[in-house]
């Protein structure tokens, strides 16, 4: 009687290669099994049986168990010690000793313990759960002895989770289809069911035999008549198959061994496989590199290749911004996006991801290999470039109307969590073709042969922005109208697109409504740091086309806030200024403390950058302007060092680290301008006003306290600026109407007195005041906020002061364009 | 796994200045969850450095002790066994087996852990050990000649303790190690 197993297998086998010997589509449905197969940790071809599938399983099994009983002992007692072999001691300072290995991985136990606490804490109830923490901790430690040269490097933990939670999944799917189907799984081999049947083995062994057989060809029948998925699901865990138990491919005893294998290909780019994880964790260049860069970083530099290829004017205005792709391709990359969608999102592209085959194109050339499109040489690498691509293009209205780098990265590294991911994925693989095609024709992208340099960068980047403000005016102010003429072609485009697939408003009011509908697509979580960081600006307003803008933004910028969930993987980024987030100060400390360590400063100057908690509101000094990059530079030191304040205990060498280095570029940029801060000053203070009146902040309270504390540290200039900024921006949020009109007519008057300085002092004690007033009613706003019921509440009350708010400055702007 | 550290007689500043730089680099933090003292450290300084390598530390009075809050003895239990700690000058004749057995009998201590001789000792005894660590800085001491400085580390593992003798002889650290087994059929010792 042939077995059920290997008719059934038999017969899904034939479908297989009937169906072609390409691609195995036996486990769609199965996510576990599917990426098993994609990550060459299974036989891929179509016309693997089901029995080999489990022996491999079964082998790797083996291998995992053998490794962790290997490694995961504790310090020998020395029963057996013959008195010549040196003992071992505790305190033994000998780099061989057990009990220094002991303590080695006590140590890696501690740093793997903080990541993983901090892992989907919102999803907390699959990942936080103790049993889930023990297996990631000891697929993580496991890893890392087996791979030293790498250490443990945060984010291998996010890269795990969802491979864990996948094999999870099926495991669940297989209890279902278990109790649905349970006549399928009970416990039959030999074809006769022993236990249900009182009769001997001896006596009427015929009968029973028949009428047995005959229940076992009825069941053979109803095997076949299942569906395809269920009949994979019930082979895969049969357990009399093959290697028995152990063959079970979806078996909640060796989640942890699973995923192990999983995660080992994952990071070491399976059999031979082109895209190895672990190269974006290493800080050393490759070693058939020409460019002597990270491979994140050069993978980061081939993203921007491709985006130039694709969409030059965002290309060139991030290269404008000097927004270095590694400073958020450097999350999207090691994490997989894990920390930019959702987790359901994210399995779906994780599932195209590996569904792209991961071998190095033979066609890419000598001269290729090694210029640091290596992300580019493979199908997988390309649809990861493609993915990264889409997402900048996602954001691209956006992006381009940002001026500044600190606000383009708050919008890149708060990627808006309500997207579709279907179109993103279709999308994304429209452009892996094209990365394809790059990556044989395209010569090496210029940005590498510069500017990447440690040593060079600062000087480099002072340099370029020194040119850039001594050149004359013109040039900039072309481009600038050619650049806000396209952004307005960009967002009619964008809003053509969109507009049936938005959610949040309803019914078309007109040209505000289309413009904000699209801005919310287009916008992420807002960035919180907008008006502090008064960055770099040395670049010529165009006052009429940005007053154009200013009143579009305007009516859209309470749709922002409505965009602007309590997005979890902000929350990393952005801290936030109430009591019980110290330990997001604390991961954010720790992200610093990590990136420091792959020396990548600029990247934690970000981090650092976006949230101050302090509220205090030491407002003395506050008009004081940093509209000038020297101003902003020591914003930056002033934010380092504010930062350092509440995170005393925790990582203090890390923050200071970062101090020293953000100085010593901040001083090489503050070089080249010191000569030109009066003239600027005030022009990109208007301009800034401008943009920062009109951007959403998250943490109003934080952006003022670091302004006012980086006009500590300044003199008195001539702007009075940004507090003022904020008040205004503020108010366009706050509840209160009245508000909004006393510091906008309070605005007006600080703006005749910029040429004014002595009546300075007059307009900060008056803003100082609208400030603190608006602060303690920002203060109950921000509770309230992360409620979707304050969202539809602001967005009601926020059009009507929008409104207000756009007449007033459109007075504002008639009093400027008389001077 | 847990690692206990005794030591005592250290006598600083008194007879000693500081503890053998060798046996300073050894002592790190975060490596020992408990330290039990003998006594006679002298000063507050030499207690609050040897806090910072433990926050758990237990220690008694020695004649020479400036503190004089330290009690005379103490018992305590870690794992499976239970530790009595005393100086040892109070128990006459000094150093001898029978009335620290007398001491351990009183306590009802499985290891008991005693100095002032200035002399490594480590004896099992009717069912128990008693252990004297010796002095940490070799000081002066007039009942014994040529004082080495030594101390010991007990990991203590359910019911089954390794005790690691750390002797500087000649200006290296030589290590010891010796098992007991708690009540158990087999004694076995080195």
């Amino acid at each position: 009687m042939v077995s059920p197993a290997r008719v059934a297998s038999s017969i899904v086998d034939s479908e297989n290669r009937n169906g072609g010997g390409g691609v195995d589509s036996r486990f769609v449905h199965l996510r576990s099994v599917q990426w098993r197969i994609n990550l060459r940790i299974l036989p891929s071809e179509a016309s693997a049986s089901i029995d080999e599938l489990r022996r491999v399983t079964a082998d790797a099994r083996r291998r995992y168990a053998g490794l962790r009983r290997r490694i995961l002992v504790d310090p020998p007692k020395g029963e057996n010690i013959s008195p010549d072999v040196v003992i071992d001691d505790p305190l033994s300072q000998n780099p061989d000793s057990a009990w220094g290995r002991f303590f080695r991985n006590a140590e890696l136990e501690k740093v793997v313990d903080q990541d993983l606490s901090r892992l989907y804490p919102e999803n907390g109830s699959y990942f936080q759960a103790p049993a889930c923490q023990g297996m990631l901790r000891r697929i993580l430690l496991l890893w890392c002895l087996t791979h030293p040269e790498y250490g443990y490097r945060q984010g291998m933990h996010e890269l795990l989770a969802p491979l864990l939670y996948v094999l999870h999944v099926d495991v669940q799917r297989l209890s279902q289809v278990r109790k649905i189907h349970e006549d399928h799984f009970t416990d039959k081999f030999d074809d006769i069911f022993f236990a249900e049947s009182n009769l001997s083995l001896k006596g009427k062994t015929g009968n029973v035999d028949e009428n047995s057989s005959h229940e076992n060809e009825i069941k053979v029948h109803s095997l076949n008549e299942l569906e395809p998925e269920i009949q994979t699901i019930v082979l895969l865990s049969d357990a009399y198959g093959a290697e028995g138990e152990l063959g079970i491919l979806l078996s909640d005893r060796f989640l942890e061994h699973d995923a192990y294998s999983m995660f080992d290909a994952l990071m070491c780019g399976g059999n031979g496989g082109a895209v190895a994880m672990i190269d974006y964790y290493s800080p050393s260049p490759a070693s058939g590199s020409h460019t002597g860069l990270p491979p994140v970083i050069e993978a980061s530099s081939a993203l921007y290749h491709l985006l130039s290829v694709t969409d030059s004017s965002l290309h060139s205005h991030l290269i404008e911004l000097e927004v270095e792709p590694q400073y958020f391709a450097l999350r999207w990359l090691r994490v997989l996006f894990g920390r930019e969608f959702s987790l359901e999102d994210l399995l779906k592209v994780w599932d195209e991801i590996f569904v792209s085959d991961n071998d190095k194109l033979t066609s890419a050339t000598e001269d290729d290999v090694g210029t640091g499109l290596d992300i580019l040489h493979s199908s997988r690498g390309a649809f990861i470039a493609a993915i990264a691509v889409t997402m900048l293009l996602h954001l691209r209205s956006s992006l381009l109307a940002t001026e500044t780098a600190t606000s383009c990265l708050q919008r890149l590294l708060n990627f808006p969590e309500d997207i579709d991911v279907e179109k993103l994925i279709k999308k994304a693989k429209t452009l892996q073709t094209l990365a394809l095609e790059t990556s044989v024709h395209s010569s090496p992208p210029p940005l590498l042969n510069h500017a990447f340099d440690k040593s060079k960068s600062a000087a480099v980047r002072g340099h370029s922005l020194s040119t850039g403000s001594v050149s004359p005016r013109t040039p900039l102010n072309l481009a600038r109208e050619s650049y806000w003429e396209e952004k307005w072609r960009v967002l009619h485009k964008a809003e053509e697109l969109r507009q049936g697939s938005t959610s949040s408003t309803a019914g078309k009011k007109g040209f505000s409504e289309k413009i904000r509908r699209s801005l919310i697509r287009a916008e992420s979580v807002p960035s919180p740091t907008e008006i502090k960081s008064a960055k770099r600006e040395s670049r010529v307003p165009v006052r009429r086309s940005l007053l154009e803008d200013l009143s579009r933004q305007l009516g859209s910028e309470e749709d922002i806030e409505v965009s602007a969930p309590k997005d979890p993987s902000s929350v990393e980024i952005k801290v936030e200024g109430e009591q019980g987030l110290l330990e997001n100060k604390v991961e954010r400390s720790f992200l610093m403390d990590n990136i420091v360590s792959e020396d990548s400063s600029i990247f934690s100057a970000r981090s650092s950058l976006s949230g101050d908690n302090d509220l205090e509101n030491d407002s003395e000094k506050s008009c004081a302007g940093s509209s000038s990059s020297v101003v902003e530079n020591e914003d930056l030191e002033n934010e380092e060092e504010q930062s350092e304040d509440p995170l005393p205990v925790s990582y203090p060498t890390g923050s200071s680290t970062q101090n020293l280095e953000i100085g010593d570029t901040a001083h090489k940029q503050v070089v080249g301008l010191k000569e030109r801060k009066p003239p600027s000053g005030k022009f990109p203070w208007f301009w800034k006003f401008g943009r920062n009146a009109s951007e959403v902040t998250f943490e109003k309270g934080s952006n003022m306290e670091a302004s006012r504390s980086s006009s500590v540290s300044n003199n008195q200039n001539n702007v009075p600026g940004l507090p003022i900024t904020d008040a205004c921006s503020i108010s366009y949020r706050d509840m209160s109407e009245k508000n909004v009109m006393g510091s906008l007519k309070n605005l007006g008057q600080t703006m005749l007195e910029i040429f004014r300085p002595d009546l300075v002092v007059a307009g900060q004690i008056a803003t100082k005041r609208e400030n603190s007033v608006i602060e303690s009613v920002f203060q109950q706003d921000r509770g309230q906020v992360g409620e979707n019921l304050s969202k539809n509440i602001l967005v009601e009350k926020g059009q009507v002061t929008a409104v207000a708010a756009l007449k007033e400055l459109r007075k504002i702007s008639n009093l400027l364009s008389e001077m | 796994m847990v690692l206990v550290l005794a030591l005592g007689d250290l006598h600083i500043p008194h007879r000693a200045s500081d503890l053998p730089a060798k046996f300073k680099s050894m002592l790190v933090p975060g490596k020992i969850q408990h330290i039990i003292c003998t006594g006679n450290l002298c000063n507050k300084e030499v207690h609050d450095y040897l806090k910072s390598l433990c926050p758990d530390m237990h220690i008694t009075r020695g004649e020479y002790d400036e503190d004089a809050r330290y009690p005379e003895t103490k018992t305590l239990t870690i794992g499976q066994f239970k530790l009595g700690l005393c100086h040892g000058h109070q128990v006459i004749p000094w150093g001898d087996l029978d009335s620290l057995a007398m001491l351990q009998r009183q306590l009802d201590v499985d290891i008991l852990v005693t100095g002032h001789t200035h002399q490594f000792k480590a004896y099992k005894h009717e069912g128990g050990v008693v252990i004297n660590p010796g002095s940490a800085t070799g000081a002066f001491s007039s009942i014994t000649y040529d004082v080495n400085p030594s101390f010991v580390l007990m990991d203590i593992d359910a019911l089954r303790v390794v005790v690691y003798v750390y002797e500087l002889i000649d200006g290296e650290v030589k290590v010891d190690k010796i098992d007991f087994k708690k009540a158990a059929t087999s004694h076995s010792s080195h």
